[in-house]
């Protein structure tokens, strides 16, 4: 309690804030009490964390696999230079920062890749889970998690200059899977390190989660966003898609069948290292051929391409893919399973 | 004429457009034209007729899957949207 002994009123540095009528000092003291998970410390993720913590939440985890690298440093507003230098991996060098924002704040790192064996214990004892993550694998693994528990999240996506987030509520709103049935296949959809993203995208993005976030754990429900809400601040286009009466229509195998595949690790990747070759496979069973063509131009901007029949050869910051037509690949360069697993999403994405 | 919006990662395969106008008096009509007149863009949105799982199209912003699906009637003014799963973050 670094605020109790200079007989400071705790709540005066969310003054500005409270004034705001709609949330108050009701709606702080709320905040104060709560707990939140972030999927996810990257782009999307530290920006969440930052409009959180210095929102005032009590309590905020951030859990990321990664180490920060110098590309990053465009758009994940938590990191300098020098974390680059130590080496810091993502969760800890955020959650320093964030602790010298606002030590009231309890902030802890985990430094994990979220799968099916550990999500339920990270986001099972806070009240709302966020996605900071750049990847379909993870985001319906939260679902599952987030539809079981019964336990609100908010999707966030972005990429290039364009996003979009929705507000999940189990039960009462239509899920992930209600919406976005299936994500495209890998090789068939954009990623961050083919496409480009722009910092602001993201961060328009990730301030629209933060809004909804502060409504949900203040308690202001009634002002949820109900939509499918799409931006592009290249183009100024933002567009509210209704998907409120999906959800009673949908014959959706999470939320209304309460199958969860890949909670119980039936459907995402699976990765094994490859002893003594410094690689890793990553498996990625789609049931859907890639269309190598489609990926080498879209990876061409981001390295060397070669293709033929049987697999595609691509080498982009010193690690070299070999992917094959069934989504399989095997990474060279390292052994770190959860590199190989980023590596993935983001250059072949899933 | 009906338009389509084609999403960004789409508009390679429609000659760089992201409106297409199209004739027709159905969803999958409109679809259909746009895809005929841009041939690359059919194996992305189609497989064996139906519209693949991973493509989401809306009419004025609600889901056809809670209108008629692609039977869904539009007229002069309506806008189809395909709408893209934005992975990255
Ligand atoms: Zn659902």
């Amino acid at each position: 309690m670094p605020f109790a002994d200079d007989g400071r009123d705790p709540l005066e540095r969310y003054s500005r804030q409270m004034r705001f009528g709609p949330l108050g000092e009701e709606g702080q003291r709320r905040l104060r009490s709560s707990r939140v998970t972030i999927c996810g410390c990257g782009a999307l993720g530290t920006v969440l964390a930052n409009h959180l913590v210095r929102a005032g939440v009590g309590f905020v985890r951030v859990v990321d696999r990664d180490f920060i690298e110098t590309h990053n440093l465009q758009r994940q507003i938590l990191f300098d230079e020098e974390d680059v230098a130590s080496n810091l991996p993502k969760a800890e060098a955020a959650a320093r920062k964030l602790r010298a924002i606002n030590s009231e704040v309890v902030v802890e790192a985990v430094v994990a890749d979220i799968d099916h064996t550990n999500i339920l214990e990270l986001v099972s004892d806070v009240d709302l889970i966020l996605d900071g993550t750049d990847n379909f694998e993870t985001r319906y693994l939260i679902n599952d998690a987030a539809v079981k528990l019964g336990k609100p999240w908010i999707f966030g996506g972005v990429i290039g200059s364009e996003g979009q987030t929705m507000t999940i509520r189990p039960g009462l709103t239509p899920c992930l899977r209600c919406v976005i049935e299936t994500s495209p296949p890998p090789g068939m959809t954009p990623t961050c390190e083919t496409a480009g993203v722009l910092g602001p995208a993201v961060a328009v993005v990730a301030s629209f989660e933060a809004v909804e976030a502060i409504k949900l754990l203040a308690g202001k429900l009634e002002a949820l966003n109900t939509e499918l809400i799409m931006i592009d601040v290249w183009d100024w286009a933002f567009r509210r898609l209704k998907i409120a009466a999906l959800k009673d229509r949908v014959d959706c195998p999470t939320c209304k069948h309460r199958t969860f595949e890949w909670l119980d690790g039936k459907q995402g990747s699976h990765t094994t290292t490859l002893c003594g070759r410094n690689a890793v496979q990553v498996a990625a069973p789609r049931g859907h051929r890639l269309d190598f063509a489609e990926l080498a131009a879209r990876l061409s901007g981001a390295g060397e391409v070669r293709h033929n029949a049987f697999m595609l050869r691509f080498a982009a910051d010193g690690y070299e893919f070999t992917v094959f037509p069934d989504g399989r690949a095997i990474i060279k360069g390292t052994n770190d399973v959860a590199k190989a697993r980023t590596l993935y999403a983001q250059y072949v994405g899933n | 004429m009906p338009t389509v919006q084609i999403p960004t990662p789409l508009r390679p395969h429609a000659g760089g457009l992201d409106v297409v106008e199209a004739e027709g008096a159905t969803v999958g009509a409109v679809l259909e034209a746009v895809v005929s007149k841009h041939p690359a863009l059919r194996e992305r949105l189609f497989e064996g007729g139906e519209l693949r799982r991973f493509v989401n199209v809306y009419v004025n912003n609600e889901d056809i899957r809670f209108l008629e699906d692609l039977e869904t009637p539009v007229g002069e003014r309506d806008e189809i949207s395909i709408i893209p799963a934005i992975a990255g973050g």
